[in-house]
């Protein structure tokens, strides 16, 4: 049996959390045949394999992809905006202290503030159709990447920038081979944020004032009580989610190579 | 034949945002010749390290003048390089994308930086360690990359900033053996900054003591010892007697100030 | 040259107040005698500092913000209470980090947001659907930052206190306690954050009273200075406690957490 053990013991972590998510899973599909539910809340309740079911169905449909274009849509487009803007200004930020100043005030209380409270002006101003959700998408999206990249930025170590200096290096070149390469993991880590954040504004911007749009499918199914519908929206998003966050992350993890390993210090 | 370093009653004062001003040099004069091995020794903070700031060209003194080969310095140049105390290699880079870096910045060919890189990781005892990024190596290997980077533009005059502070003393040790026969091979200009009177008689052809904050050149002192130096020579009455000159004119610049 | 030391000193501050001054005055100006304002969609300084001041002097605003904050501090006491004590468990017992995980992790990566009509209309356009829904979202800055705060703790303090005699409650509140309150400060920062999106779009999916409610309102009959007011008014209580989190933070732990455990 020493097989079976050291297999165990070396995938013990996947085993125990997968194989949670799926105990949970299976006790969700089992309670309707263990409890009957009181009418109110029956209405409510639903299983995986019901939600499945319904995902199958709304593909084959074709009722979802239109939905998924433009939920994607907006969320790249707002994304991509937000790349263009944050980067470049986190690093002049970074670079001039006095544009650091003057921004600072704007920078720190749009952060602070939830950035969904702009999106009754954004409809007011863009309308429910694409562009209100591409700006929230945007406002949400780029103060992770601003304030990160400028991080990386400042956080340049003297000594590597007076060592290229000391080559001959003009500020162009101090960029390129240093400060660059140093934010550069800032960035990515900003970038993860910022595609959650992302998401949550195509999600929110969709419920209000939309006609398309995933969130909209959301919204108006739970109005209609279809449950299995919301579910299934809430799956993509969750999936889609999941999918971006994680392959951000293994580019985090490659970018680390000449990064040492924090240790525990004793 | 004019030296190759002439500092002449260079000042420096450095006018901090929120604090008093600090003069760290006050009318510094000093040569150095060319080929020769010149070490710096003082107490901390009494403006070594800015000198050699100020030769690499990234600082400019407020007065005096500083020239290489008769050239008044005005910023960083090919002829000099500098190797520092806290190796400042780019953490990104492998090792031979750090050594190359001073060939790169110049816009060198890419086949022809990677030869010479090559050649210098050999001589520095790092063959073999061309792929290995930084935090792989260990401080004295870190010191090496730093060396062989410095040295890979060929430059005229070799500054040294502490550079083996870092390390412990047996590295240390090793480290000065080995600078000592790269340098007796490329015959650079080396200007070189120490805390340790040991390692400055050592290693140099002449000490310069550097008085206590506001710098200026307080003794020169020649080492008469014969090269090629082996180690047995740290042990030598005569060395002993070398060491202790350089503590007496250093003593009074700790204790009074 | 005293008057130039403290402009240095001050720097930041200066600028930074002459500069949203500055925007002030520009964006009077520029709608008032250059551009006309059309007043559906745009609005100018003076008009929110009427409304700011008729709001502050009314009733409406202070019924929104009591609404608004009853269901926010029910709904973040409970992932307090929640969250910190199953984040120390996963961080002291590594097979109930193992465990849980792949699903919180997965939980918090996800939009809850999602789920927000669900649960309005599940339970209700009142104070508990609310609640939830800032449940939900703040409690996983919890869990997480008080995890990593269990797990940073240094073995050799705890050797030391055993060897000394101490039992695991010792170990707990002379430790790990003290340890992990740094992480837990920077937690609750993000948990605020995330806890006020929770507040504002379940107020803008169903309710008739509230702070998020008020700003949609207003934006939808156009009454564009009384908007504004609501977004500064929530905006400078969002500020506030970040600002003070993060002067807790500095004061409670030298580096910091920084911007985001996970």
């Amino acid at each position: 049996m020493t097989g079976l053990a050291s297999f165990y013991r070396e995938k013990e972590a996947y085993l125990l959390g997968i194989g949670f998510v799926v105990f949970l899973l299976a006790i969700w599909e089992c309670v309707p045949l263990l409890i009957t539910l009181p009418r109110g809340y029956a209405l409510f309740f639903t299983t995986p394999s019901r939600i499945a079911v319904t995902f199958y169905r709304l593909l084959v449909e074709g009722k979802i992809q239109e939905h998924f274009y433009v939920s994607v849509a907006a969320f790249l487009s707002g994304l991509g905006i937000a790349i263009a803007v944050g980067l470049p200004f986190g690093i002049i930020m970074g670079r001039s202290r006095t544009l650091d100043a003057l921004s600072d005030p704007y920078v720190t209380a749009l952060n602070a503030t939830p950035r969904l409270v702009w999106l009754p002006l954004f409809i007011l101003w863009f309308g429910i159709g694409i562009w209100s959700k591409v700006m929230i998408v945007f406002v949400g999206a780029v103060f992770p990447l601003l304030i990160n990249t400028y991080a990386g930025v400042k956080n340049v170590d003297r000594v590597l920038v007076n060592v290229v200096r000391s080559f001959g290096a003009n500020e162009w070149q101090v960029m390129k081979v240093v400060v660059l390469p140093n934010s550069l993991p800032y960035i990515i880590v900003g970038l993860r944020l910022a595609i959650g954040r992302a998401i949550l504004g195509v999600v929110v911007g969709e419920f209000f004032g939309s006609s398309k749009g995933l969130g909209f499918m959301i919204a108006s199914a739970a109005s209609n009580y279809k449950v299995d519908v919301v579910f299934t929206g809430v799956a993509i998003f969750m999936g889609l989610s999941l999918i971006l966050t994680l392959s951000v992350k293994k580019l985090e993890n490659s970018l680390a190579r000449w990064r040492p390993e924090t240790t525990k210090t004793f | 034949m004019i030296p190759c370093i002439q500092a002449r009653d260079i000042s420096l004062t450095f006018k901090p945002k929120n604090r008093d001003p600090v003069t760290a040099l006050k009318e510094l004069t000093l040569d150095v010749a060319k080929g020769e091995f010149v070490s710096l020794v003082g107490p901390s903070g009494c403006g070594k390290s800015t000198f050699l700031n100020v030769l690499l060209g990234l600082l400019k003194p407020d007065a005096g003048e500083i020239r290489l080969n008769g050239k008044q310095i005005t910023g960083p140049g090919q002829e000099r390089a500098m190797v520092f105390q806290e190796f400042g290699l780019l953490p990104w880079r492998t090792v031979l994308a750090n050594v190359e870096l001073g060939l790169e910045l110049k816009g060198v060919q890419a086949s022809v930086r990677r030869e010479r890189a090559m050649e210098l990781i050999k001589m520095a005892g790092l063959a073999g360690f061309a792929s290995h990024y930084p935090h792989e190596l260990s401080g004295g290997m870190k010191q090496r990359v730093g060396l062989a980077r410095a040295l890979v533009t060929d430059p005229e005059v070799l500054l040294m900033d502490e550079p083996f502070a870092a390390l412990d003393a047996q590295t240390r040790d090793l480290m000065q053996m080995e600078l000592l026969q790269i340098w007796d091979r490329t015959k650079k200009t080396v200007v070189f900054v120490t805390h340790s009177i040991e390692e400055a008689a050592y290693l140099s052809d002449r000490v310069i003591v550097i008085s206590a904050r506001p710098g200026r050149a307080k003794d020169v002192m020649k080492i008469a010892l014969p090269r090629p130096r082996d180690y047995e020579m740290r042990l030598s009455a005569e060395f002993n007697d070398i060491k202790a000159r350089i503590w007496a004119s250093l003593k009074e610049e700790l204790v009074t100030k | 040259m005293g008057l130039k030391e403290k402009y240095h000193e001050y720097q930041r501050p200066i600028l930074g107040m002459a500069s949203v001054i500055g925007l002030i005055l520009l964006w009077e100006f520029t709608l008032t005698y250059l551009i006309p304002v059309d007043p559906f969609f745009f609005t100018k300084p003076s008009l929110i500092g009427t409304a700011f001041r008729e709001q502050l002097s009314g009733e409406r605003l202070w019924h929104d913000l009591a609404i608004s904050s009853r269901a926010f501090i029910w709904g973040f006491s409970l992932s307090v209470i929640v969250g910190i004590p199953l984040g120390a468990v996963m961080g002291w017992r590594r097979r109930v980090e193992y465990t849980l995980d792949p699903l919180l992790t997965a939980l918090y990566a996800s939009p809850l947001v999602a789920l927000a009509p669900l649960l309005i209309i599940f339970f209700g356009v009142g104070l508990l659907g609310k609640a939830v829904l800032v449940f939900l979202l703040a409690v996983f800055p919890f869990i997480f930052n008080t995890s990593a705060g269990v797990k940073s703790a240094d073995p050799l303090l705890i050797n030391v206190v055993r060897s000394f005699g101490g039992k695991e409650l010792d170990l707990y509140l002379k430790v790990i306690l003290p340890g992990t309150f740094p992480y837990i400060v920077a937690g609750t920062r993000l948990a605020i954050g995330r806890g006020l999106v929770g507040i504002i779009v379940g107020e803008f999916y169903a309710a008739s009273e509230g702070i998020g409610f008020a700003i949609q309102n207003y934006g939808d009959t156009y009454r564009l200075p009384d908007m504004f007011v609501g977004i500064i008014v929530l905006s400078a209580i969002a500020v506030a406690l970040t600002e003070l989190l993060r002067k807790a933070e500095l004061m409670v732990a030298p580096w910091r957490a920084g911007e985001e455990i996970r």
